[in-house]
């Protein structure tokens, strides 16, 4: 009657699930004392300490995984395996809950700077962060609907935050109208393939799929897109400039991270365990997908005079790079995925935390030209930010580097285990692309280093909490440029963990995902 | 004192210790700053020290290098990235050691030219000047093709900041035009270096970055690598294109030489004197290093087009450093033209050919870059460089004006001088098989006398026009000490080359050798050096 459960399984989402029961009373209780430890209890520190307790219960998260790296793969229900807690999962999560942890971080002082400081902020984060470690452990199609939009719907309310703010409504509205327009797109394509193959589970799905046949490959095609929204790959990428704009800039960050990071878990184990007997179809429809994201991301990041919506068209660009380490796929592509999405979260929050540092007064000054001299106003900042931007671009000795070593190193390892010379073609294209994204990356150090500063910018120094964000990125950054191979066992340990790797099903076939 | 760290810094750790010594000095002096603000002349005296210290222990090395040995010496290993085959692994032979000592030679020369000459942001100035020095001198010890390609990028980020923060009215143009078409070349490259590195392990079984093979372990360099057949981008066209391309860009060949004048131009004069002195002889280092010994066939396959591409630099940029009314473009261009030189004698294929190249490169270094820093020493002075602006310079600055004509003379190839002795040898390698280029590369020589000596008369010479010179102090005591500096080596390679061709000849053959056991298809279209044509002591020493 009652099935067999394993609650361990689940036990890295419990304590953020703990937070999102608790931090509103905790909230609340704030809000009705006057003071706590003999201090009044302003906004801001009602904040700080409600921002403490989200990094408690983050932080506990974060133990929780980490420990359960050197156990065996859990999952919830053998019976019927929705939630699958293997090493890929594990990572994502982790990775995720350090994304949060610097988001956190990052927005209280930004917070009180656009006037928008209320508690409501860090429940939201929290049940994000649940929805998208449920989507990176997903292994059935039904736990990946209900875990992408537990992960979306607090972020649509997170975007539209700032709510005196125009363009913070109106990313809201158009990421909420685009992102359920999407997910019901994925949730059509999943009854697609239920009905074509009578299983939501995606292993079972992939013994029963049949690549002949249109309804597999209908439903196939819309999971796909459902998800291409999700990591904003070209065409699906429009919403992306204006919502990334719109939302308060540590949301931003976040978005661009953590929500990326989960989705394209989701997406990697969709590809090599659901469609793998697709490949053929799915392997060409990948690398498109991933040239013309690259491309596009560039191209349009180049005319750009807005920060945040530069380094928008730069993740995007940035979905393209990974997209090369999914079409990839076994052990070498999803090693380089991992890294790369580890890597990636460390250089955008960085990015988006020194813009955010630049808010005062209730706004923003997150255009370029804002940058403008900040080697001399405010060093720290400029040095950080030069880092985050060498590392965007691929500079060695920075984890942006490493990450793209990687991926090319497994396309290029593939190209010649396999012959196929298009893996080789869309290094080439990555390549030229990585040399076109040095115009507007370049740009920022240039502004912030050869110009003088703007009279009419002054920037407030960054709180406690931003340095700590600021300096942890640009040293995981340089660290991980430097001696990646303390990451790089971890990753291998993470593919080969004991029990069946569901990604082995996917090294033995990776050969035939190439177009 | 025999303290146990010390010998192992000076020896089986001195490769690494003459690199990163640079690097810790600054990162040191940073971290004191963080604490307590140290005054400038701090970081001026402790940064010129530090690079003495860091020519002294070239010296060393020098000293314990062993010209009969044949191939590396000194060499450091330590796993780094071992699930790829990355190791940091540095060595040294004799081009790499003339390299070397060219840049630890020219880091204090330029440091104490510059000693005035920067004002604001010294500190900064410093920590890239020195990180600089690093790039440069891990990317000549570098032996393992991913470590050399961290350095060789990681370089650009110190130009990029020396240029765009102390260079001059249209800096930031100029220096992100550096770095975009540098990096360009670049990436590539990195390409290519992926693809050697996952062949080897297709064809050896172990992923592996590193270029030589040492005992049981086998290297890049032991590759067969196809020139038809298989896929185009595991043929030799594709990979030698890719690795040539970088170089190219960097030495700086025609036609991709455009970023060259304006970086030069718009530098600081040490950015200049650096950038010209050593960062392009990296370009010409990678040929020699990796594309010719790698890729033979290539090589010699496109060695018709390079050369002409050579050939091209060589008129062209006399040519047009002809019709300059700036001195310091003037000399740019005669980089160009120089560098090309160096490129039609490594394209020679012969031992006069290659080690006349190398030489050359040290001896454009030094001329090119006593150039930059003399020309540097009159803008302090006047703020123009307009040939115009100037004339008659001898009378108020006799000294300056000898030690202008000495460099001259050293960068045209004035018999006694440095730069002769190159020539010659490259000459000596290109005549024998490529009879009509070098005909006009010696053209390329009569150019360069004509517009170095058409300059030095205008500015020097004839009667002193313009007021304001007159009143121009001489040289003081520091600018002097940069300037003898800068001439003994003029001097000593002029007269007694083989002090420096000594470590080469080992290099120079082992290089030839290696091209034609790897090609033995093609190995009888390289032109070995036959007994007239070798290079050794005897051949020089009637100069």
């Amino acid at each position: 009657m009652i099935p067999t459960v394993d609650p361990w399984a689940v036990a890295p989402m419990m304590p953020v699930g703990l937070g999102v029961l608790l931090l509103p009373l905790f909230d609340v209780f704030l809000v009705r004392r006057g003071s706590l430890l003999g201090q009044p209890l302003t906004a801001a520190r009602r904040s700080t300490y409600l921002a403490a307790a989200s990094l408690l219960f983050l932080g506990a998260s974060l133990l929780v995984t980490l420990n359960a790296f050197s156990q065996p793969i859990r999952v919830f229900n053998p019976e019927n395996p929705m939630v699958r807690m293997d090493g890929v999962a594990l990572f994502l999560c982790a990775t995720v809950l350090i994304g949060a942890l610097l988001t956190v971080l990052a927005s209280s002082k930004y917070l009180e700077h656009v006037q928008s400081n209320w508690g409501e902020f860090y429940t939201l984060v929290l049940s994000s962060v649940i929805g998208m470690m449920f989507l990176a452990a997903a292994s059935d199609l039904l736990m990946l609907f209900l875990a992408l939009e537990l992960m979306s719907i607090p972020v649509y309310a997170l975007a539209g935050f700032h709510r005196a703010s125009l363009r913070s409504n109106e990313s809201a509205v158009k990421y909420f109208l685009i992102g359920s327009f999407a997910s019901g797109l994925l949730l059509y394509g999943s009854a697609l393939l239920y009905g074509a193959t009578g299983s939501l589970v995606l292993s079972e799905i992939a013994t029963s799929f049949d690549p002949e046949n249109a309804l597999d490959l209908c439903g196939a095609g819309l999971v796909l897109v459902g998800l291409a929204f999700k990591i904003s790959s070209v065409p699906f990428h429009q919403w992306a400039p204006d919502v990334y704009e719109g939302a308060p800039t540590p949301v931003s960050g976040f978005m661009a991270t953590t929500v990326k990071v989960a989705a394209f878990g989701v997406l990697v184990r969709v590809v090599a365990v659901a469609l793998q007997p697709a490949s053929d179809a799915v392997g060409p429809a990948l690398w498109m997908l991933a040239v013309l994201t690259m491309t596009v991301g560039n191209v349009m990041a180049l005319i750009q005079r807005n920060t945040k919506r530069m380094l928008a068209y730069s993740s995007i660009a940035h979905a393209g790079y990974v997209l090369i380490g999914v079409l990839v796929g076994g052990e070498a592509g999803t090693r380089a995925v991992l890294f790369y999405l580890l890597s990636y979260t460390f250089m955008t929050i960085g990015a988006f935390t020194v813009v955010a540092v630049l808010a005062r007064d209730g706004r923003e000054y997150d255009a370029i030209d804002d940058l403008s001299g900040l080697a001399q106003t405010r060093p720290f900042l400029a040095i950080v930010m030069s880092v985050c931007m060498f590392s965007l671009l691929g500079m060695p000795a920075t984890a942006g580097f490493v990450g793209k070593f990687l991926l090319f190193s497994a396309a290029v390892q593939e190209g010649l285990a396999t012959g196929n010379s298009a893996l080789v073609w869309l290094v080439v294209i990555a390549v030229l692309n990585s040399a076109l994204s040095l115009a507007y990356y370049l740009r920022i150090p240039a502004l912030m280093f050869f110009y003088p500063p703007r009279e009419d910018v002054q920037s407030s120094a960054p709180g406690s909490f931003e340095r700590i964000v600021l300096f942890a990125c640009a040293a995981a950054i340089l660290l991980l440029g430097l001696m990646p191979q303390d990451a790089l066992p971890l990753l291998v340990s993470v593919l080969h963990m004991p029990d069946v790797n569901v990604l082995q099903l996917a090294s033995d076939a990776a050969a035939s995902l190439a177009p | 004192m025999g303290a146990p760290w010390l010998d192992s810094l000076l020896g089986e750790h001195l490769l690494t210790a003459i690199t990163f010594l640079p690097l810790a000095t600054v990162l040191a002096l940073a971290l004191v700053e963080g604490i307590v603000r140290l005054p400038e002349p701090v970081w001026k005296w402790t940064s010129l020290a530090s690079s003495l210290v860091g020519l002294a222990l070239t010296g060393i090395l020098w000293q314990r290098f062993d010209p009969a040995v044949s191939g590396l010496q000194m060499v450091e290993h330590v796993e780094w990235i071992p699930d790829y085959g990355i190791h940091y692994t540095m060595g040294v032979d004799g081009i790499a050691l003339l390299l070397v000592a060219l840049t630890s030679f020219l880091l204090p020369v330029v440091l104490l030219a510059s000693w005035n000459d920067i004002a604001k942001r010294v500190r900064s100035y410093l920590f890239l000047m020195m990180s600089l020095q690093t790039g440069m001198l891990g990317a000549f010890f570098a032996l393992d093709l991913f470590l050399f390609y961290v350095f060789w990028e990681t370089m650009l980020i110190p130009m990029y900041f020396i240029i765009g923060i102390w260079g001059g009215p249209r800096r930031i143009y100029a220096t992100l035009k550096f770095f975009i078409y540098t990096m360009v070349g670049s990436l590539l490259m990195l390409v290519g270096i992926v693809v050697l590195a996952w062949l080897h392990q297709q064809q050896f079984g172990s992923l592996t970055f590193e270029y030589y093979g040492s005992g049981p372990a086998t290297g890049i360099l032991d590759l067969a690598i196809p020139t038809e057949g298989g896929a185009w981008w595991q043929r030799q066209g594709f990979l030698f294109g890719v690795f040539a391309l970088a170089f190219a860009i960097k030495v700086p060949m025609f036609p991709f030489h455009t970023w060259l004048p304006d970086a030069h131009v718009e530098a600081p004069t040490p950015g200049s004197a650096v950038l010209a002195g050593v960062l392009l002889k990296l370009g010409t280092f990678g040929f020699v290093r990796y594309a010719l010994p790698l890729f033979p066939q290539a090589a010699l396959e496109y060695a018709p087009w390079i050369v002409g591409l050579a050939l091209v630099g060589i008129v062209y940029g006399a040519l047009v450093a002809m019709v300059q009314s700036d001195v310091k473009k003037l000399v740019a261009y005669s980089s160009v033209s120089h560098m090309g030189f160096i490129v039609l004698g490594l394209f020679a294929l012969n031992a006069p050919g290659i080690s006349g190249a190398v030489l050359q490169m040290v001896n454009h270094g030094v001329s090119t870059g006593a150039l930059f820093i003399l020309v540097g020493m009159i803008y302090e002075r006047r703020h123009v460089r307009e040939i115009d602006a100037f004339g008659g310079l001898a009378r108020a600055m006799p000294v300056y004006a000898a030690f202008f004509l000495i460099a001259t003379m050293s960068s045209i190839g004035l018999p006694g001088l440095n730069g002769f002795v190159g020539e010659f040898l490259i000459l000596l390698g290109a005549f024998q098989h490529l009879r009509w280029p070098a005909v006009v590369a010696a053209s390329g020589v009569i150019l360069s006398a004509v517009y170095m000596l058409w300059a030095v008369r205008r500015v020097f010479f004839g009667p002193l026009v313009h007021e304001a010179n007159r009143a121009l102090r001489d040289l003081s005591a520091r600018e002097k000490l940069v300037a003898v500096a800068l001439v003994v080596p003029m001097i000593w390679i002029g007269v007694h080359p083989s002090t420096f061709t000594n470590p080469l000849d080992r290099a120079v053959t082992e290089l030839i050798e290696t091209m034609s056991r790897r090609a033995p298809d093609v190995a009888q279209s390289i032109p070995t050096g036959t007994d007239e044509g070798r290079t050794g002591p005897d051949s020089e020493s009637h100069e």
